[in-house]
């Protein structure tokens, strides 16, 4: 069973408020959910390594310098920006 | 009771690759803020990260160097946590199969300092806070770092001092990183924990972040041994934590509110493959590498007939040693072209900094030309000096100030001619040395010299006035 | 062979210049502007660009220049692929207002072949949901009944080619949101194999599953479709090289042809929808391919390793919407902290936050070893079974949903019961497999019904193959074309 309290720092962990009033109902979603995925409990696996199921390796790419994007087209979706800069004011 | 310090460190360092590590930006340090970006690194939705193969070729040569296992299949990991210097909200790293494993670095103790790992990762964005704002610049984001965490085996601040400036000579050497602590090319996490002498177990260890002076390390290391020997012997217990040093002040101080931050939920990055290093290919990456420092000073002090002390010194710096191996080769007195590099070369070299880029006017092969000349006897070290200065000034060959006559050597019976008549012009002085006055001698060794330009050799000449004057 | 393909319809009008491009492109943006209403499969239309892809069509046709495959094709997108200069939201609050700066690969590949852009298709937010009702803009209708929902995530787009507004579209398959919605919308899904297509610019959602394909009327779109877009990408490097043009290989012979059916797949699923796939395995006998019976017991775990391991890797990449860089900003903060935390809470929706929590949970301190790491390893026990079955079989056919279209609001109650309707498509996605829905009749609410084709790994050609050899038995039969739209 997950608690208030789990719940609560998941969603600290993950950025993002519970408000007390969705608290409850929260939790309950989340325990259905949770005792779902732990079916995956009820049956043995071997163990792997890791997954590297599409067998690929070693993609890479040279060391060789590209222009980087005018500074206009890197900012031009902030919400705020200032002298060249990505820019989250402080509100009073 | 007596308290033993311990210490492990965990060094993160900028790798000097020419591109970022997930994306083709420049990594060059400054320049304008988000002008060095793209829609990988400033983490645009639905970009994707491609791996610079020289940021693998460049850890292992680090692991290498550092007498580190390189880890046969290795993979990428996400340490997810949400701050606006981490435009993805996680950092690709590497968690539980590191490039490269179980290394050590050798201090002038003797004792080796294990390395537990050497892992790449990219570094974070900048954040400029002001008055409760907070600007964003990504041009250091995804940048190549490489970690490198050390068990903890260090004892002392010295051998803390020791153990940075070791690795930093090393992987300058090496050329992947030019390791200025004061750009932030190189920090060093710090754990301490201090322990009663004699006592098996570890203490309770208090982790220092992001330190980049090393003298600020030494005080920080000195104030966390004493904080946490006064707590213990106060009956009080350390806690595990992370703290931050206070430059102001001299102290460290504990980060609050970050209970909850050190759930980093790694798992294998998705977006990137394995990355498998093979003997071929590991083999290819050793042969690129410059010689291990520690065998090219053992080889210095035994090829060329060096004191340690002046091989370690010209060793420091890759460009230096290379420079002093090049004018060196196949002279006979190699110990004065070290004299001229680390005698004159060095006085018109300041900082550390102006030595590792070794800015001289004179190439190793002129030096060489010049050194063959007092190889063959043709010109005494004195005149080698006075030459070296003005090459070192205009950039010019030796042989630009050097006339003939400079070069034609001396006779023994021309020597007798001059010295005779410099005993004639001093007499005064060469009653005084044979008064008792030693000294006296030198004075008209100096008219000599300046008589034959530094063509003489002094001894003889010393020698050869002491017989006119006694006779 | 009967020629179903809408796209070489089209290709053969404007080349023979029965209708120029201009005039083909202004009649689709007109039917979508007016049936969208309808049909809410468009969240933004795109005539400035459509036309002005049109008009360099009919410049080379004019020029008698030759043209590329999907030239002039009128096409949509889902709103998870990245249009340079296009507000691209996987239409969540939080992405509204986000105009990307990049195009993604498999955009940038159609534009250069001159493909038509409609407009950007409604989603599922993020992709997450199997109706499209959790899109911020409400969700995609189904042209058979719009009393039902097109189907998720993919909904827009198999709404908007269903109901011939486009004639094709790409969407994105996690765990069956390409397939789910073309077989509620009575057309054709393709999920590639994992690697086939670039993902780059795709907005991730999970992206060891993330696969794009395409959503057409006919196999043989797909089929052309696919080839265009199935191309190594080095912005991918997940991407690979082994993908074959599948279009060459419709009209083998499927003589001998094993196909493959595991029993697990049918508990559970309602009865017309059984009858409907029993007809299709019928057809295939008919065609002398040999059914093969046989039982595939790891499936039944397929779902809670799906659910943890895309939500595990949602959460992470769900973490960069911070309202830094780009997207929504909440109006209201003290600090940047606050701003963090409230612009996510404000800009996510419950099923995207629910997803984003569970995945935080199986990833956090304690719960790795028993979810994330458990999963993980019966992804490779299902990836095994997978690599079982192709050896004694060529190709493995179940339906595509248990059941067909939902009513409106049927999802929103109990979000593990709706998990549930995802039973038979995720094991592709977990196992990297190529899947295909095609039309497979309808059930007793005369709503279209989905068969499902599995190949092995990069096995296209065959696959698209199998279904186009079903489709030219049995279209007549089992699809039913709506009448809303552009007619050809
Ligand atoms: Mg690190
Ligand atoms: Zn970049």
């Amino acid at each position: 069973m997950v608690t208030h309290e789990e719940i609560l720092k998941i969603a600290r962990l993950a950025k993002l408020s519970v408000a007390p009033e969705e608290l409850d109902s929260l939790t309950k979603d989340m325990n259905s959910i949770i005792e779902f995925a732990d079916a995956v409990n009820s049956v043995a696996a071997e163990d792997s390594d890791f997954d590297n199921s599409n067998s690929l390796s070693n993609v890479f790419r040279e060391d060789k310098v590209v222009p980087s994007y005018d500074r206009e087209e890197i900012l031009k979706n902030a919400p705020n920006q200032e002298d060249g800069y990505f820019l989250v004011r402080r509100r009073m | 009771m007596n308290y033993e310090l311990i210490c492990g460190l965990e060094t993160h360092v900028e790798l000097s690759t020419k591109t970022k590590i997930f994306c083709s930006c420049s990594t060059e340090f400054g320049g304008e803020p988000n002008t060095h970006c793209c829609p990988i690194c400033i983490g645009l939705p639905g970009t994707l990260p491609k791996l610079n193969k020289a940021v693998v070729e460049y850890a292992v040569m680090a692991g290498l160097a550092t007498n580190c296992e390189i880890s046969p299949v290795s993979k990428m990991d996400r340490k997810n946590y949400v701050y606006p210097d981490l435009p993805k909200a996680y950092q690709i790293s590497q968690y539980d199969m590191p490039l490269c494993k179980s290394g050590w670095v050798g201090l002038s103790n003797g004792r080796r300092i294990r390395l537990n790992r050497i892992h790449i990762e990219e570094d974070a964005g900048k954040l400029v806070h002001d008055r409760g704002n907070t600007f964003v610049d990504y041009n250091r984001g995804g940048v190549p770092l490489i970690e490198i965490v050390t068990e903890p085996d260090l004892r002392s601040i010295e051998e803390v001092q020791e153990y940075v400036e070791k690795l930093q000579m090393i992987l300058r050497y090496i050329g992947v990183s030019d390791c200025k602590m004061q750009e932030g090319s190189l920090r060093c996490d710090v754990n301490v924990s201090v322990r009663p002498v004699g006592q098996e177990e570890f203490g309770t260890r208090a982790e220092i972040k992001n330190m980049n002076s090393l003298a600020y390390m030494a005080k920080a290391i000195a104030y966390e041994f004493d904080r946490q020997v006064d707590l213990i012997q106060s009956g009080e217990e350390v806690v595990q934590e992370t703290r931050r040093f206070d430059e102001g002040s001299g102290c460290t101080e504990g980060m609050r509110g970050k209970e909850d931050a050190d759930d980093y939920r790694y798992f294998r990055e998705p977006d990137l493959v394995a990355i498998l290093v093979s003997d071929e290919m590991r083999k290819s990456i050793q042969k690129q590498m410059p010689e291990d420092p520690q065998k090219r000073l053992t080889r210095f002090v035994s090829d060329f007939d060096l004191p340690e002390a002046d091989a370690r010194l010209l060793i420091e710096h890759r460009r230096i040693a290379d420079y002093f191996e090049t004018a060196a080769k196949g002279a006979k007195n190699p110990r004065a072209v070290a004299n001229c590099i680390l005698g004159q070369m060095f006085a018109r070299l300041g900082t550390e900094a102006e030595k590792e880029q070794f800015e001289v006017a004179v190439t190793p092969e002129q030096l060489h030309e010049l050194i063959l000349l007092l190889d063959s006897g043709k010109i005494r070290m004195n005149l080698v000096k006075s030459t070296l200065e003005k090459m070192l000034d205009t950039g010019k060959p030796a042989k630009e100030f050097l006339s003939e006559q400079d070069l034609a050597g001396m006779s023994a019976d021309d020597l007798k001619a001059v010295c005779e008549k410099a005993v004639a012009e001093n007499e005064a002085a060469a009653a005084d040395y044979l008064a008792g006055k030693e000294k006296a001698l030198k004075a008209i060794l100096g008219s000599v010299m300046k008589a034959t330009r530094g063509r003489a050799n002094p001894q003889e000449a010393e020698k050869l006035l002491a017989d006119i004057i006694r006779r | 062979m009967e020629p179903y393909g809408i796209i070489p319809k089209i290709g053969k009008l404007l080349r023979s210049k029965e209708i120029s491009c201009t005039e083909l492109t202004k009649q689709y943006l007109h039917s979508a502007e007016t049936e969208n209403k309808r049909l809410n499969a468009y969240v933004k239309l795109t005539p400035e660009a459509a036309l002005k892809t049109a008009a360099e069509v009919d410049r080379k046709l004019a020029a008698g220049e030759e043209l590329s495959p999907l030239a002039g094709i009128p096409m949509t997108l889902k709103d998870n692929i990245s249009t340079n200069g296009i507000e691209t939201t996987c239409c969540s609050k939080i992405l509204r207002g986000y105009t990307p700066i990049y195009d993604a690969t498999v955009w940038d590949i159609l534009k250069r072949q001159d493909a038509v852009l409609i407009g950007k298709a409604n989603m599922d937010e993020f992709a997450m949901g199997s109706s499209c009702e959790t899109s911020c803009f409400g969700g995609a209708r189904n042209p058979h009944n719009t009393e039902r929902v097109a189907g998720g995530s993919s909904g827009g787009v198999a709404s908007a080619v269903a109901g011939n507004l486009a004639a094709f579209g790409l969407g994105s398959d996690t765990g069956g949101s390409i397939r789910q919605p073309a077989s509620f919308c009575g057309i054709v899904g393709l999920k590639p194999t994992y690697g086939a297509v670039s993902r780059y610019g795709l907005i991730a959602y999970a992206s060891s599953f993330d696969q794009i394909g395409p959503i057409t009327r006919s196999v043989e779109d797909a089929a052309l479709v696919y080839d265009a877009i199935a191309k190594y990408d080095p912005m991918d490097s997940t991407s690979s090289e082994k993908a074959q043009p599948a279009f060459s290989s419709l009209g083998k012979d499927i003589k001998g042809m094993k196909i493959g059916v595991p029993k697990e797949y049918f508990d559970g699923v309602r009865e017309d929808v059984k009858a409907a796939l029993q007809n299709a395995l019928k057809v295939y006998e008919s065609l002398g391919a040999e059914i093969v019976d046989f039982s595939m017991p790891s499936i039944q775990y397929s779902l809670p390793v799906y659910y943890i391991l895309a939500c595990a890797e949602a959460s992470s990449n769900l973490g960069r919407y911070d309202g830094i860089r780009y997207g929504a900003r909440t109006e209201h903060y003290a600090d940047r902290d606050e701003m963090i935390c409230k612009t996510r809470s404000e800009g996510f929706g419950a099923e995207v936050k629910r997803r984003i929590l569970l995945g935080t949970y199986v990833l956090s301190a304690g719960y790795y070893d028993a979810f994330y790491k458990k999963a993980q390893n019966l992804r490779g026990t299902l990836i095994r079974a997978f690599e079982d079955a192709f050896a004694h079989c060529d190709v493995i056919a179940v339906p595509t949903v248990p059941m067909t279209a939902f009513p409106l609001n049927f999802t929103a109650q109990d979000a593990v019961e709706t998990y549930l309707t995802d039973i038979c498509t995720v094991p592709v996605n977990i196992a990297g497999l190529p899947g295909i829905s095609v039309p497979c009749g309808f059930g007793g609410d005369s709503m279209p019904v989905g068969l499902q084709l599995i190949g092995a790994r990069f096995s296209e050609p065959a696959l698209l193959n199998a279904a186009f050899q079903y489709e030219q038995a049995a279209r007549r039969d089992v699809f039913r074309a709506v009448e809303t739209g552009v007619v050809l």
